[in-house]
């Protein structure tokens, strides 16, 4: 199943009549701004209207066009989205560092190569929902990355993108940075097959894609854009995909907690002159806890396990535990620990990690494929 | 007010040179543009190489996430002199600065401090702050205070010259392998925008630099044309940066000049009785023959003192304060903020005569100072080789030994120090300004050091502000690259605008109140004056006695 619906990031402007000052505000909660209701979530999940067949809803691209000329002011609607962007390398970084072979709670079963000493320009990146660009031109920045793909199904931010990537010579680079206006389902048919090197020195060499197979990265990071999908299960399953062994698959999304209800939904979608969105934008529902990233995590190392055991290429004697009512494997996960990390937005200070925070409000998750 | 400390612009650059510098530039400025990109492209390139620009590259080639930027520092004159700067032990530059704790361990962090000639630095831990218009003193004895209040031992500040600093960041810079990066010998002929070029880059919003040479090319291979990611301007007062920035200054001019000078003390009186001063007061005092060029001393104390005081007067009658900055080996820097006249008269005066009145300005009464001040100067070429004896009136060194008899003594607890000497040619001055640019930022442009802030050098912070903007500069592009942002970004220069925009503002504003509350109550300024003059007096009795605990302490934290 890979039509699900996609909302990429960053939803913080909006066609209201609202004063700009309160587009700043409605960017705290920028997941949630003029997001469609929820049926109509629903009926797009069903019947797609796409002109390609995809799951992207149309509303999503024409409210995308509106945002796309004020995404690179540093003090238009996406301003908390740029305050927030250093965060997020700072738990990738955080990823990669708690995986490393020095770390003792590292996995011992490593069997696609081990983490280098941060190899220059070795680094691929897959950004899924990446709007104008703010981490995928950012990511690509880094000396240690060779090549970032990023997407996302509104053509107009594509074209902010791609204007704004012309304006710097480093993102200029060919291969650098590719952006494409497609969805994660469309993606292998955008992408030539490339040697692309990965995490460890095993996986580059018959990891190279065969045809028929799925372009691999790195890293695939989703910022803001998990809370938008109807069913993320099959969202997550393709993101997984495009994973190469060894890889990690980084997000950010919000916690559904009351006090992230009262936030987003109550006080966001009060009327004038509290609120910031108009009412009926949030899906407070649709909001996912890091239980349940988890839970969902710990099934597919299960199935794994299972469908390694039918068709015999796992070792039997790898035992199934039960843990916290859940089937959990002791050792030979296909993914490993889901990491997470709360982080909130203080006025005057700026996004900050407060731990334990993940469980009422924003928060970034990280999980490794193993194999 | 616990600073005060050596001060003058971090970097100087004559009148003359500056108003060629801009009107070359406003000349060709915004004529015949570049038509195409141009391929040299930087990453960080700085306009100016003073002490400021020199210890931002040094910090950005020191730390491994930011030592592959490409970098270009652009400085019109040879930085080959600077970097074989010597003077001999017994001579020291009149430009020299206080470099507080916190710009020592930065320098420390970066690498160059322990290029820095040490025999040539010292360090003080105590400052004798007293005032002619109430005789008022406070003083601000570390080493005393740290065991009185249980607060960590340190330096209150090191004074070092600044063409050692100067000769120390190159010295990093060399041994950083980053020597490339120095572009001397060039100035900045124009400043563009790129150009939108449809069919590729889009570099409408970078700063491209036209370079000529400016002198003998030290490196045969000077680019025309560069761009940069992020252009700093460390260009002084007259910033051309800041003009094509197109931003602002707010401030004004304090009708003061800063006469600077190095002296040749009197050996320190920690081993000697008052008495023993009193009689090398005399003997200094009649033995006007033999000038005092000979200093035993230095071979006894050839490493500095770890005990050295520096000094301040306020003298609200004549302008402003004097200070005495001691340097090594018995000599000292003076910085005395006075008024243009006095200035031209103090630089008219023959050394002996200028000796005799900067040691009648830390002693006697302002009257009396006066009194000196309105003698007739000798030219200095009918002075050198004419005993003062038989100059016709009496002399300044006559005055003084004269008029000394009737004052008290200095309120300090440590005498006043004996001025013995004035190294030739190093009497000078230069106005005392205010100045604030109203931002430090635009996008893909910085301003630091005086090209962002000229403060009254009362405080001496005019460089510890600017190495401070080094600091914050380096380690904002330090997070930037770490993080994958653009160095030009505005978002990612404003964590560096609003660090130091505020610390310039604090500092600026403290100093001219301070300036401002100092000048009043000299004489002539009525019953408010007068007033202003004994609160004053009265202030700094309560600081200095520590009738409230901590509050000396926290004066003098606030000299960082």
């Amino acid at each position: 199943m890979s039509r699900v619906v996609l909302r990429s990031a960053s939803r913080a402007a909006v066609r209201s009549p609202q004063p700009r000052w309160l587009y700043l505000r409605a960017s705290l909660n920028p997941w949630g701004a003029l997001a469609p209701r929820h049926q109509d979530i629903r009926s797009h999940s069903t019947s797609s209207t796409s002109p390609r067949g995809s799951s992207v809803s149309a509303s999503e691209v024409s409210h995308f066009t509106q945002l796309a000329s004020s995404w690179w002011d540093p003090h238009g609607p996406s301003r908390l989205l740029h305050l927030m962007n250093p965060l997020r390398h700072d738990f990738i970084k955080s990823c990669v560092v708690s995986s490393s072979p020095s770390n003792p709670s590292n996995p011992s079963n490593q069997p696609v190569g081990t983490e280098q000493e941060k190899p220059k320009g070795s680094y691929t990146f897959l950004d899924i929902g990446c709007g104008g660009g703010i981490f995928a031109s950012s990511a690509a920045r880094l000396p240690t990355t060779r090549s970032v793909t990023a997407i996302d199904p509104t053509p107009e931010v594509i074209v902010v993108a791609n204007r704004h990537k012309r304006s710097d010579p480093l993102l200029s680079q060919p291969g650098r940075l590719t952006y494409l206006n497609c969805a994660i389902e469309d993606l292998a048919s955008h992408v030539q097959p490339q040697p692309q090197s990965a995490l460890g020195p095993g996986a580059n060499l018959e990891k190279d894609r065969l045809p028929g197979e799925v372009p691999q990265y790195d890293f695939v990071t989703l910022f803001e854009v998990i809370e938008h999908i109807s069913h993320p299960a099959a969202f997550l399953r393709t993101c997984l995909s495009h994973l190469r062994p060894g890889g990690y698959l980084i997000g950010s999304t919000i916690a559904r907690h009351p006090l992230s209800c009262l936030t987003t939904k109550i006080i966001a979608e009060a009327p004038w002159p509290i609120g910031v969105v108009p009412h009926g934008t949030h899906d407070w529902d649709k909001y996912i806890n890091p239980a349940e990233l988890r839970q969902f995590f710990a099934k597919e190392n299960v199935k794994d396990f299972e469908r390694g055991r039918r068709t015999g290429e796992k070792e039997a004697a790898e035992s199934v535990k039960v843990v916290e009512g859940r089937e959990r494997l002791e050792s030979g996960d296909l993914y490993a620990e889901v990491r997470v990390e709360g982080c909130v937005y203080l006025p005057g200070v700026g996004w900050k990690f407060v731990n334990g925070s993940e469980e009422y409000g924003n928060y970034f998750f990280g999980v490794r494929k193993l194999r | 007010m616990s600073s005060f400390i050596a001060s003058r612009p971090s970097r100087y650059i004559c009148k003359a040179c500056r108003q060629s510098l801009s009107q070359g530039r406003k000349r060709k400025y915004g004529t015949n543009s570049i038509t195409s990109n141009p391929s040299d492209i930087y990453d960080v390139v700085t306009v100016g190489g003073g002490p400021v620009g020199l210890a931002l590259l040094a910090a950005i080639k020191s730390s491994p996430s930011t030592s592959h930027l490409r970098c270009a520092l652009i400085e019109t004159q040879s930085l080959s002199k600077q970097k074989s700067w010597e003077l001999p032990p017994t001579q020291y530059s009149n430009r020299a600065s206080s470099i507080t704790p916190t710009n020592q361990s930065f320098l420390e962090t970066i690498g160059a401090w322990r290029h820095l000639d040490l025999r040539r630095v010292q360090p003080y831990d105590e400052m004798q702050v007293w005032d002619a218009g109430n005789e008022a003193s406070i003083q601000f004895d570390w080493q005393a205070e740290a065991v009185r209040y249980n607060a960590p031992q340190r330096t209150v500040a090191t004074m070092t010259e600044n063409a050692n600093l100067s000769r120390a960041l190159l010295k990093r810079i060399q041994e950083l392998g980053a020597e490339d990066s120095l572009l001397p010998s060039t100035s900045v002929d124009r400043i563009d925008h790129g150009v939108d070029d449809a069919e590729g880059l889009n570099m409408s919003t970078w700063p491209v630099l036209s370079l000529k040479p400016s002198g003998p090319s030290e490196s045969p291979s000077t680019p025309r044309q560069i761009a940069a990611r992020l252009l700093v301007g460390a260009d002084g007062i007259n910033s051309p940066v800041r003009t094509f920035a197109g931003i602002n200054t707010n401030g004004w001019d304090y009708h003061r000049h800063g006469v600077v000078a190095t002296l040749e003390l009197e050996p320190s009186k920690d081993t000697q009785s008052s008495a023993d001063v009193d009689s090398a007061l005399e003997d200094f005092l009649s033995d006007e023959e033999t000038p005092s060029n000979s200093n035993p001393q230095i071979d006894k104390n050839l490493m500095p003192s770890n005990r050295a005081t520096a000094y301040q007067r306020f003298l609200p009658s004549m302008g402003g304060p004097i200070a005495i900055l001691p340097l090594p080996n018995n000599h000292a820097s003076l910085v005395w903020s006075t008024t243009p006249q006095i200035a031209n008269y103090l630089k008219s005066l023959s050394p002996s005569a200028f000796v005799a009145t900067v040691n009648a300005a830390l002693r006697l009464n302002q009257v009396d100072i006066k009194y000196m001040l309105s003698l007739p100067s000798t030219s200095p070429s009918s002075t050198d080789f004419t005993k003062s004896s038989s100059s016709s009136s009496y002399t300044h060194e006559d005055e003084l030994r004269w008029r000394l008899t009737q004052t008290d003594p200095a309120p300090t607890t440590r005498e006043p120090p004996l001025v013995r000497a004035v190294q030739p040619n190093t009497v000078a001055s230069f106005p005392l300004r205010l100045r604030n640019a109203t931002s430090y930022i635009v996008p893909r442009i910085a301003l630091a050091g005086d090209a962002a802030h000229t403060i009254h050098p009362l405080a001496g912070q005019g460089l510890n502000l600017g190495l401070g903007d080094a600091t914050a500069l380096a380690s904002t592009i330090q997070y930037a690259v770490e993080h994958g942002m653009d160095l030009g970004d505005l978002g990612m220069l404003e964590q560096y605008g609003s660090a130091r925009y505020g610390k310039a503002v604090e500092m600026s504003s403290g100093v001219d109140a301070l300036n401002w509350m100092f000048q009043l109550g000299g004489s002539g300024e009525g019953l408010v004056g007068s007033l202003i003059g004994r609160a004053r007096g009265l202030g700094m009795q309560v600081v200095g006695s520590g009738w409230i605990p901590g509050l000396k302490e926290i004066v003098m934290r606030r000299a960082d």
